[in-house]
């Protein structure tokens, strides 16, 4: 146990090694936040969106929450080619315990990098519509936004290991990153996706960064019932994603 | 005393290259075993295998009674590896590398503290410990990576190249660090590709060439196995007496006796210590004067040429 734990808290600690950049990431987010939603929010069509800005806020703790944890793979794949994966494998570490800090850690890295912003969109959407989530409201947000950034380590970490060159990494990153993001509820609601392009309805419906995205809008606002659904996508995203992530970790580091 | 690690056929191959070559070898324990080779030999491939970095493509490598093809998790916990390339990233500072290290080797707080700063301090050190990796010399990077295995202690130790880049004061610290860690009980493995830290440190040297172990031996008697590998060089007043080669061609140890120039004679043998007073009293005996007499023992560079016909520096260069 001791030893996940070390894992874990080297993750972190290099994460906090990029302080500044990650203020800059916040500022930069909450900015985006401010800014273009209120423009959006005066621009968009009132049918479509009701006020933009509160919809827009939910979906931007979401995509800081991704980007986080998403983070993760890009210094695995550097270990990976400067072979400090050596180091790691080498350590008197249980393999799998190795496998699952690094994923654990991701997903700890995308929760600690967006209380402040979910705090943010509680008051944007506390002062909107007047409502505050009851505890256990609050608990399942907390609990979806982990679930999300769990898969998401996973995912990055699954993508670094099997992109060696760096190039190669950057160009799937960046392909998973605005599939995920272009196909999804967190910048425009599905409603739009059905009637603007429809056969992207279905990915974007299945898509668990809508359905946190979604999820985290009915608990926070108020504004639909959570589905059962949504929550099985979101779970089932980090299970999958961890797993894999874990197993591949574990079995193709050591060739 | 029973080997501590057992290779057995260990053989890893990278595609169609083999680069360990069917390595049979025993390190007993307690001992400094040195691993000698030029560069690209296969030194820290096989000691990634014995960490359990890489899988062996055939054979295996037995740590204590763990195979670690079937139980990786266990026999890794008994190694720790000081790797050639030292493996910090540029953020890192030489504290909290060697304080995450020893947390995950399992060292209680205190202890860490104690034996960090004991080893940062030996080595010269301690007053960069807080500076990030990217300003520290290779030599001072080097260092950190060696500090790392001083500091855990494992039953047995690995060094790949633990003085490359390092000054000489520097070199002296560490090779005494390291016997000082076998004294404790450990085992060690040092893989160099310099001659004398081989030399000086090793109780057993092996010798590896593309691949495969040439030899494995006690240095002394590495050197003394070459034929000839001994010589002694007598010079003369005058000219060299014709039957004076002769005479020393007797000698049961001596291979061969040139004049390597007009006043002087090159023996080439074995033993040259037990060699020597019969030499000088087949001098006496020819009253012949000689001026000077200087013995010469192999190096380990000759034991290298001797099994490849390449010194070690033209393998590297190959
Ligand atoms: N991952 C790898 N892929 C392909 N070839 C490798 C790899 N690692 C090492 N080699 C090759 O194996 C040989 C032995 O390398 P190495 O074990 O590093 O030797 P040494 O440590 O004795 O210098 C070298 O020719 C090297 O190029
Ligand atoms: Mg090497």
């Amino acid at each position: 146990m001791r030893a996940l734990l070390a894992v874990v808290e080297r993750d972190f600690r290099y994460f906090l090694r990029y302080r500044w950049w990650i203020a800059g990431m916040v500022s930069m987010n909450l900015a985006d936040l401010f800014i273009m939603a209120l423009v959006y929010a005066r621009m968009t069509n009132p049918d479509v969106v009701v006020d933009y800005f509160v919809f827009f806020a939910p979906g931007l703790t979401v995509t800081a929450a991704f980007a986080a944890a998403f983070m993760i793979g890009r210094e695995v794949n550097m270990e990976l080619r400067r072979e400090v994966t050596h180091y790691m494998l080498s350590l008197p570490i249980e393999r799998w315990k190795l496998a699952a800090g690094r994923v654990i850690s991701g997903g700890i890295r995308g929760v600690a990098y967006v209380a402040p912003l979910l705090a943010t969109t509680l008051a944007i959407t506390n002062a909107y519509t007047g409502r505050l989530p009851t505890p256990p409201e609050l608990l399942t947000v907390l609990a979806v936004l982990s679930s999300l950034c769990l898969g998401t380590s996973g995912l990055s970490i699954a993508l670094a290991l099997s992109t060696k060159s760096f190039e190669k990494y950057v160009t799937a990153r960046s392909v998973v990153y605005y599939a995920l993001f272009f196909c999804s509820t967190v910048f425009y609601p599905l409603s739009l996706v059905e009637r603007v392009f429809p056969p992207l309805a279905i990915p974007a419906r299945l898509n668990p960064v809508s359905c946190g995205a979604d999820l985290s809008r009915a608990l926070l606002l108020g504004w639909a019932e959570p589905t059962p659904f949504m929550l099985v996508d979101v779970l089932l995203y980090a299970l999958v994603f961890g797993l894999l992530a874990a197993s591949s970790y574990a079995r193709t580091t050591r060739k | 005393m029973a080997p501590i690690i057992r290779m057995v056929g260990l053989t890893k191959r990278f595609g169609g290259f083999t680069a360990v070559d069917r390595l049979d070898l025993e390190v007993e324990e307690g001992e400094i075993l040195g691993l000698l080779g030029p560069n690209g030999a296969g030194k820290t491939t096989t000691i990634l295998m014995l960490a359990t970095v890489l899988k062996p493509t055939e054979g295996t490598v037995y740590i204590g009674p763990y195979d670690v093809t079937k139980e990786a998790d266990k026999a890794r916990r008994l190694v720790g590896v000081a790797f050639q390339e030292p493996k910090l990233l540029w953020v890192d500072s030489p504290w909290s590398v060697l304080n995450w290290h020893a947390k995950v080797c399992g060292l209680p707080s205190g202890e860490r503290r104690r034996r960090i700063r004991w080893v940062l301090e030996e080595l010269g050190i301690w007053d960069v410990r807080f500076k990030s990796a990217h300003s520290l010399s290779g030599g001072t990077r080097k260092r950190v990576e060696v500090a790392k295995i001083l500091v855990q202690r494992p039953k047995i130790a690995i060094f790949d190249e633990p003085t490359a880049q390092v000054d000489v004061v520097g070199k002296h610290k560490i090779w005494g660090m390291i016997r000082e860690l076998r004294d404790e009980g450990s085992t060690i493995i040092l893989a160099t590709n310099e001659l004398h830290e081989a030399d000086v440190l090793s109780q057993r040297i092996a010798i590896m060439h593309r691949g495969k172990l040439l030899v494995c031996d006690e240095p002394r008697r590495l050197k003394d196995s070459i034929p000839g590998g001994d010589v002694v060089e007598v010079s003369f007043e005058g000219g060299v007496p014709e039957m004076v080669t002769e005479e020393l061609r007797r000698i049961p140890t001596v291979v061969e006796v040139s004049a390597a120039r007009q006043n002087q004679v090159k023996i080439y043998l074995n033993r040259a210590e037990e060699a020597l007073p019969r030499i000088a009293e087949l001098l006496l005996r020819l009253g012949l004067q000689a001026k000077s007499m200087r013995v010469s023992e192999p190096s380990l560079d000759d034991v290298f040429a001797h099994y490849t016909g390449l010194t070690i520096e033209e393998a590297q260069r190959r």
